[in-house]
């Protein structure tokens, strides 16, 4: 199915270079050129397939790769299709799609988070604002390089006072126990070193 | 003197009121930025954010079962529904066969909660529109389910129930029998709440026409679960792409007809949900006919690697549908975990909905959507 989506956008819109990303496991998924997205949009929507609801819009940091991944989950409520829409940019160039939010209102929330999140900009977006984060927030938080903010205004983010310290000692305690440490990679105090006490 | 009231000698303005973050018709930590003109609403923001823990950005540091807990505390009135989203992604993925009593169990589970979250709404709506005692009603119901859970899974909200390859504990035949004891006296007190509320003529004067959401738009906006079913789609996840064992049950989907007004307006949502629940109960019926004994639990390797790739699976939660689309490098922890929450995309909905307006029926608009900021913010 995927294979003849991905012909049928090739024979509709020029230079969409649609490819089919066949997965043994999981879901299959279709990347296009970045410039050509929302022509691909309209035309899904209002070609043969149908893809009448926009479900997601979500992104995806791969930095090792640089680049940032888009993608678009569609889904037709006539048909009961689904399909993931996918599109890379250029991490350290220009990171710009345009927005679809004139085809689908529902794009209009998930273009933001993705601003929000991953600091991917919509051009033709008609309220470009951060939605989960406050506005003066710095830094995209799903970005893999980001570092946590150790302070917002002048509130301390995550004070050594309100931190699960008991948690930290627990895994400590069990860490000879394999896959039984507890997953704290980003708080900004080290684990308690091991001492005779704990380890009773 | 006479000039002075002249009609177009007074200024007027339009005059701006935030609608929470804490405000008990908001369902949580909501503002809504309303532009009014008297009592009209002219426009309408809603800020997010005020509950946003980083879910999608813990679970990148956390192995594939730490992350079932996380998925508890997005819609903390759904917890069972929300787990079980997740564990079939990553169950799906890994290609793990789960036993058939598990299945039976994790259904009877999910549509208990789903009864339990209706009764919530229906509480909680009334509530909204200025009745109080049916909160009462709804919360001694859903405090029978509340206790089941407790008695089969150790807490009374936020469970961690629904494991890889199956659930975490057994539950007993006592307890099925309890729950099927149960069923009859829950049917007959929901008709009997749709009575006292539904029919009633203020409810249906606050209700009826107020909020419109029509076919096109909720698809425009991607609405899902009782929103869109309430605007007279057919579309329920468990009928149109099955998942765990919902094949083998009968049940219909219920859709909105617009009784007694425009199709799609609040008591449409309203009237969809007091029908599912009867639905759920069918379900719950045939589930506790069928459930035979087995192991509960399927073999998963002690720590879970996910083959490289990814996947996007959806499931019917009360509140829509959730969505969890995985992406896995292979290692112990997901690469990305996104979840898309149907409340999100239904506070989408509200500057549409809002303009034009009184400022109490936007009230019952918040509250017929039914969205928990849990999930919203994630």
């Amino acid at each position: 199915m995927h294979n003849e989506l991905a012909s049928y956008i090739n024979s509709q819109v020029t230079d969409a270079n649609a490819v089919a990303n066949i997965a043994e496991v999981g879901d299959s998924s279709i990347s296009i050129s970045s410039a050509k997205v929302y022509d691909v949009c309209k035309l899904l929507r209002d070609g043969e397939y149908e893809y009448n609801v926009l479900q997601v819009i979500t992104g995806c940091d791969y930095p090792d790769e640089n680049k940032i991944e888009v993608s678009y989950i569609l889904a037709s409520y006539t048909k009961n299709t689904e399909l993931i829409l996918k599109t890379a940019l250029d991490r350290e160039g220009d990171l710009t799609v345009a927005s679809v939010v004139s085809i689908w209102s529902a794009a209009n929330f998930q273009e933001r988070e993705t601003y929000d999140m991953l600091g991917v900009n919509f051009d033709g977006h008609p309220d470009h604002r951060r939605i989960l984060c406050p506005e003066d927030w710095e830094g995209f938080p799903l970005r893999k390089d980001y570092v946590p903010a150790e302070s917002y205004k002048d509130m301390t983010i995550n004070p050594v006072h309100k931190m699960n310290i008991g948690e930290r000692e627990f895994g400590a305690k069990h860490a000879h126990i394999k896959g039984a440490t507890t997953s704290v990679k980003n708080y900004s105090v080290d684990a308690p070193e091991e001492s005779e006490e704990l380890n009773n | 003197m006479s000039t002075i009231f002249k009609q177009e000698n007074l200024k007027t303005d339009l005059l701006t009121i935030n609608m929470g973050p804490q405000h008990p018709a908001t369902h949580g930590v909501l503002r809504v930025e309303i532009k009014t003109d008297s009592e009209i609403v002219a426009e309408a923001t809603p800020y997010l954010g005020y509950l946003h823990r980083c879910m999608e950005k813990h679970c990148e540091h956390l192995d594939y079962r730490g992350v079932i807990p996380f998925t508890d505390r997005m819609d903390y009135l759904a917890a069972m529904n929300a787990e079980m989203g997740y564990v079939l992604t990553v169950e799906k993925m890994l290609g793990t066969e789960v036993p058939e009593r598990a299945q039976y169990i994790r259904t009877i589970v999910a549509e208990l909660q789903r009864l339990a979250s209706h009764l919530m709404f229906f509480g909680v709506y009334a509530i909204d529109l200025g009745a109080f005692s049916p909160f009462l009603y709804a919360f001694q119901d859903r405090e029978f389910i509340l206790r089941i859970f407790e008695e089969i899974s150790g807490a009374r909200l936020l469970y961690n129930y629904v494991w890889l390859g199956g659930v975490w504990n057994d539950i007993s035949d006592s307890q099925l029998k309890r729950i099927e004891g149960y069923l009859d006296e829950l049917e007959e007190n929901i008709k009997k709440y749709h009575t006292l509320v539904g029919e009633n003529k203020i409810f249906i004067g606050r209700t009826a026409n107020v909020g419109v959401v029509s076919k096109e738009m909720a698809y425009d906006y991607g609405a899902t679960g009782p929103v869109l079913r309430g605007s007279g789609v057919d579309w329920d996840l468990r009928k149109k792409r099955p998942y765990g064992i919902y094949d083998k049950f009968d049940f219909d989907v219920i859709t909105g007809e617009g009784l007694k007004g425009q199709l799609g307006d609040c008591w449409d949502r309203y009237y969809v949900r007091m029908l599912e629940m009867h639905e759920s109960i069918k379900i719950l019926r045939q589930c506790l006919d069928g459930i035979e004994e087995g192991p509960i639990m399927g073999k998963v390797s002690k720590i879970v690697k996910v083959p490289k790739g990814e996947i996007y699976l959806r499931t019917e939660c009360p509140r829509g549908e959730l969505g969890y689309h995985l992406i896995s490098d292979g290692g112990k922890t997901p690469y990305r975990v996104k979840v898309k929450s149907s409340c999100f995309t239904h506070v989408s909905m509200l500057p549409e909905l809002a303009p034009g307006q009184m400022i109490a029926d936007f009230v019952a608009t918040i509250g017929s959507i039914d969205i928990v900021l849990g999930e919203v913010d994630r």
